[in-house]
């Protein structure tokens, strides 16, 4: 805690290029004994959980006697037994698909059209019918599913090319459309990470010329530059070191960079750059000749496919999954828009469970609405 | 925390551009042309947080290893609201000129809706426009509420239907308050419900500020 609140003081003060700051600190950081307080006097309430559950799960609030089925229950025990009761029911009502249905949406910022809705509603189905997160990765059939409201109805994903969920979804494709493919990479690496590049920080310092020493953990000559062949130069540090982003990114991006504006596949790199006359991208801009392809240092891959198998493996992929239903269910903002962070110890259980269960959505969900913390107040 | 770490080194990005301005994000054009950065000509490297607003939080609310537990006060989605106004009786199609119907159509951006085409998800914060336009859904809703919870399903216990007001005293009741808030109705409740009937200019007005007041209270913090 403290150390977060050292860092963003040392941030504030360098953002503003030495203009003040008295270091101080100190003080009570809300960590320690503080939140501890906070937290001990929480008491459950299973009314309220109902309340905010049903509002989340339904779509609307509990009837008056689902109301009175927890409010009148004689003693706590009976309370939670109640609730839990009614967790299930709701999960298990046609209303609960749809609420999933847009919790996907917003989770992938696409939807309400036919063509961008199909992700969504791939992630919905394999949250009501218990699947796993890790087929959002991995599925090879069936990953353009449609949803009317009620009912899913199975289909193929018309736009070519290898099947990897959602990873190769057209709508995304399509929406997520840019130069070089990097917004589907951010796309990507922001949804299912829970993060903003740069994510590969911690290397040893190097000194590529810059203000500052380069810190990714790739070689900094493993992304393409003006050295090497690359059209742009992304080993640039005239700035900020491009590097400490691209490193990651331009180990990605090609794979995604063969589908088109429309999202569909070709078989050759079909976005452009941002060079005069915006020409398609190569290879080479993105990776001087030689250089593997990979999801993080250390984790090739050779295709999309495998790219979702790798993602599926990643445990920090897990965990933001657990962090956006968590999220989700406390009322809190978009973990990486908004930095709502969820450390890892908040979340323990529930991600132990996660991984343990196979990664199973629906009963991961079940988890989050009935912890301690969504039953507290 | 490597996460944090990590997050704070994406700052340090933005700290060692050394610019006056956090609203001046976007990488400098290469003199060469070789690394071109905008949105007119690249992709968009907006991709930092407002630091101020970070230590803001940080300071009003608690660190992350707190507030994670706690549950936020966010307002209620867009569409759950349409789903709550329709529960509660009140025609959200209506497209009667400021009728709660056309305020809750009409009032997609106000209150936050996503923009999907833009890649913007839902704003589920509270702000002045939504907050606002919400408690006008909620006024002009509250003779719909009023007249609809006796003869909602979703109000009845054993076949009795709740009621907001009592008939002949006008006081505010419990199981009426209970059903339109989702939530078992506390003597506050009722004080702050009896007390704005009795300080309106007349009843009925007192009733539909009651009756709004309360719905803003309930869903502009979940």
């Amino acid at each position: 805690m403290k150390r977060i609140s050292i860092l963003l003081l040392v941030v504030a003060t360098t953002f503003a290029c030495g203009g003040g700051g008295d270091g101080g600190g100190g003080g009570d950081d809300g960590s320690g004994s503080g939140s501890d307080d906070i937290l001990s006097k929480r008491e459950f309430d299973y009314s309220a959980a109902l309340r905010i559950a049903a509002l989340r799960l339904t779509g609307d609030i509990p009837t008056m006697q689902e109301i009175n089925s927890v409010a009148q229950a004689p003693d706590l025990a009976a309370q939670k037994a109640a609730y839990e009761t009614l967790l299930t029911d709701y999960m298990n009502r046609p209303t609960f698909a749809r609420q999933m249905f847009l919790f996907w949406r917003d989770t992938f910022k696409m939807g309400e059209t036919a063509e961008f809705d199909t992700a969504a509603a791939l992630a919905a189905q394999l949250t009501v019918t218990n699947g796993a997160y890790t087929n959002l990765f991995t599925q090879a059939s069936g990953n353009c599913p449609t949803f009317d409201g009620t009912n899913f109805t199975a289909a193929e994903c018309t736009n070519g090319g290898p099947k990897a969920g959602v990873l190769t979804n057209p709508g995304a494709m399509k929406l997520f459309f840019s130069n070089f493919a990097f917004r589907r990479v951010k796309w990507v690496q922001e949804t299912f990470n829970c993060l903003k590049f740069p994510v590969e920080l911690g290397g040893a310092p190097v000194d590529v010329g810059g203000a500052s020493p380069y810190t990714g953990v790739w070689p900094f000559q493993s992304i393409a530059g003006a050295s090497n062949g690359g059209r742009v130069n992304f080993q640039d540090v005239s700035s900020v070191i491009c590097a400490h982003c691209h490193q990651t990114i331009n180990h990605i991006a090609p794979l995604f960079a063969t589908y088109d504006m429309n999202g569909q596949f070709q078989n050759q790199i079909s976005v452009p750059t941002p060079l005069d006359g915006a020409p398609l991208a190569q290879a080479t801009d993105y990776l001087p000749t030689g250089e593997a392809l990979g999801w993080r240092y250390g984790v090739p891959v050779t295709d999309l496919p495998s790219l979702g198998a790798a993602i599926a493996a990643d445990p920090k992929v897990a965990e933001c999954g657990v962090a956006r239903i968590w999220n989700w269910a406390l009322g809190k903002k978009d973990i990486v828009d908004a930095l709502e962070q969820v450390p890892t110890e908040t979340i323990q259980s529930q991600l132990d469970a996660f991984i343990a269960s196979g990664y199973k959505l629906k009963d991961m969900i079940r988890a989050v609405y009935t912890s301690d913390d969504f039953t507290k107040f | 925390m490597k996460r944090t770490i990590i997050i704070m080194a994406s700052f340090g990005l933005v700290a060692g551009a050394c610019t006056d301005s956090i609203e001046d994000t976007q990488t400098p054009i290469d003199p060469n042309g070789q690394t071109g950065g905008s949105e007119e000509n690249t992709f968009n490297h907006e991709n930092q947080y407002d630091v101020w607003e970070m230590i803001r939080r940080l300071t009003e609310e608690g660190p992350p290893e707190l507030t994670s537990h706690l549950h936020s006060c966010s307002k209620v989605r867009y569409a759950n609201l349409g789903n709550v106004l329709a529960s509660l009786g009140v025609n959200i199609t209506d497209t009667t000129p400021v009728s709660a119907g056309d305020l809750y159509q009409s009032g997609f951006n106000a209150l936050g809706g996503p923009n999907y085409a833009n890649r913007i998800r839902e704003n589920i914060s509270i702000n002045t426009s939504g907050a606002s336009r919400m408690y006008d859904i909620f006024a002009a809703a509250a003779d719909q509420v009023i007249t609809a919870v006796p003869t909602l399903t979703r109000c009845q216990v054993a076949g009795v239907g709740a009621q907001l007001f009592d008939a002949t005293t006008n006081a505010c009741r419990a199981d009426g308050i209970t059903c339109i808030t989702g939530y078992p109705a506390q003597a506050a409740h009722l004080d702050f419900c009896n007390l704005a009937v009795s300080s309106a200019t007349d009843v009925a007005t007192g009733k539909r500020l009651a009756v709004a007041a309360i719905l803003a209270a309930a869903y502009t913090c979940e």
